[in-house]
């Protein structure tokens, strides 16, 4: 595999795990479903991820950021067993709506498992590596796009959370913003 | 507080953005331990699975 082709592949990644916080988002402010603490480090988890697949697309692939994504991917799926295990046994709830049969800290799982495999997958190929890279080269159109809107949706997630905690921890099961109110 | 890991993966993107690999991945693991201390916090009752 080329070095551009993973670049292309890193880059149509960055852009899944844009789609899925993007999702998230809808649901929060589309649906009122407001996240958990432990939802919104399940978002952090994938961002941490996706530090690494954006690292891949700015600097080049290299096998330490495959590294980062496997590891922010496996603390996201972390998070998202544990928030799992608590729901597991019959008759003790849930969190939130599902989706096609799933509730969103399954998919929050399945996601950082495809992330793991995904990343798993590329490390195979080692003529990416083997390219250099132009460290001061430009980004084409879309990944530029895809880096962009995941540091925008970033920076979103640090005015929701801000919104919906304050400065200190997240209550357990928020009903409304701690900044304004919705139920009003 | 809930926040925090957000910020510094924020400033990891935007130190990429501006080519500076290593204080990137500085960013990126003190957001990642952030995060994890604050999973700990939250984690404060225990499973009870019994089958």
């Amino acid at each position: 595999m080329s070095a551009e082709l993973s670049k292309l592949l890193n880059t149509l990644g960055l852009l899944a795990i844009g789609m899925v916080l993007t999702m998230a988002f809808i649901d929060q402010v589309w649906f009122g479903e407001l996240p958990c603490p432990l939802c919104i480090l399940q978002r952090a988890g994938l961002i941490a991820a996706g530090c690494g697949i954006a690292l891949n697309i700015v600097f080049g692939p290299k096998p330490s950021h495959y590294g980062i994504a496997i590891i922010g991917a496996v603390a996201s799926a972390g998070i998202s067993t544990r928030q799992i295990l608590l729901h597991v046994v019959p008759g003790t709830g849930f969190y939130g709506p599902d989706v096609l049969g799933l509730h969103l800290y399954t998919w929050a799982f399945l996601f950082a498992v495809a992330i793991v495999v995904g990343s798993a997958i590329m490390l195979l190929s080692d003529r990416q590596f083997s390219q250099v890279q132009p460290s001061s080269g430009r980004l084409k159109a879309l990944p530029l796009t895809a880096v962009l809107l995941f540091l925008i949706l970033t920076i979103a997630n640090i005015f929701s959370t801000v919104a919906l905690c304050g400065g200190g921890l997240c209550p357990e099961e928020p009903d409304d913003y701690e900044l304004f109110s919705i139920n009003d | 507080m809930m926040s925090l890991p957000f910020v510094l993966f924020a400033c990891a993107i935007g130190a990429a953005w501006m080519r500076q690999r290593g204080v990137s991945v500085g960013f990126w693991l003190v957001g990642l331990v952030t995060m994890l201390i604050l999973f700990r916090v939250h984690v404060t009752e225990v499973l009870s699975i019994q089958l």
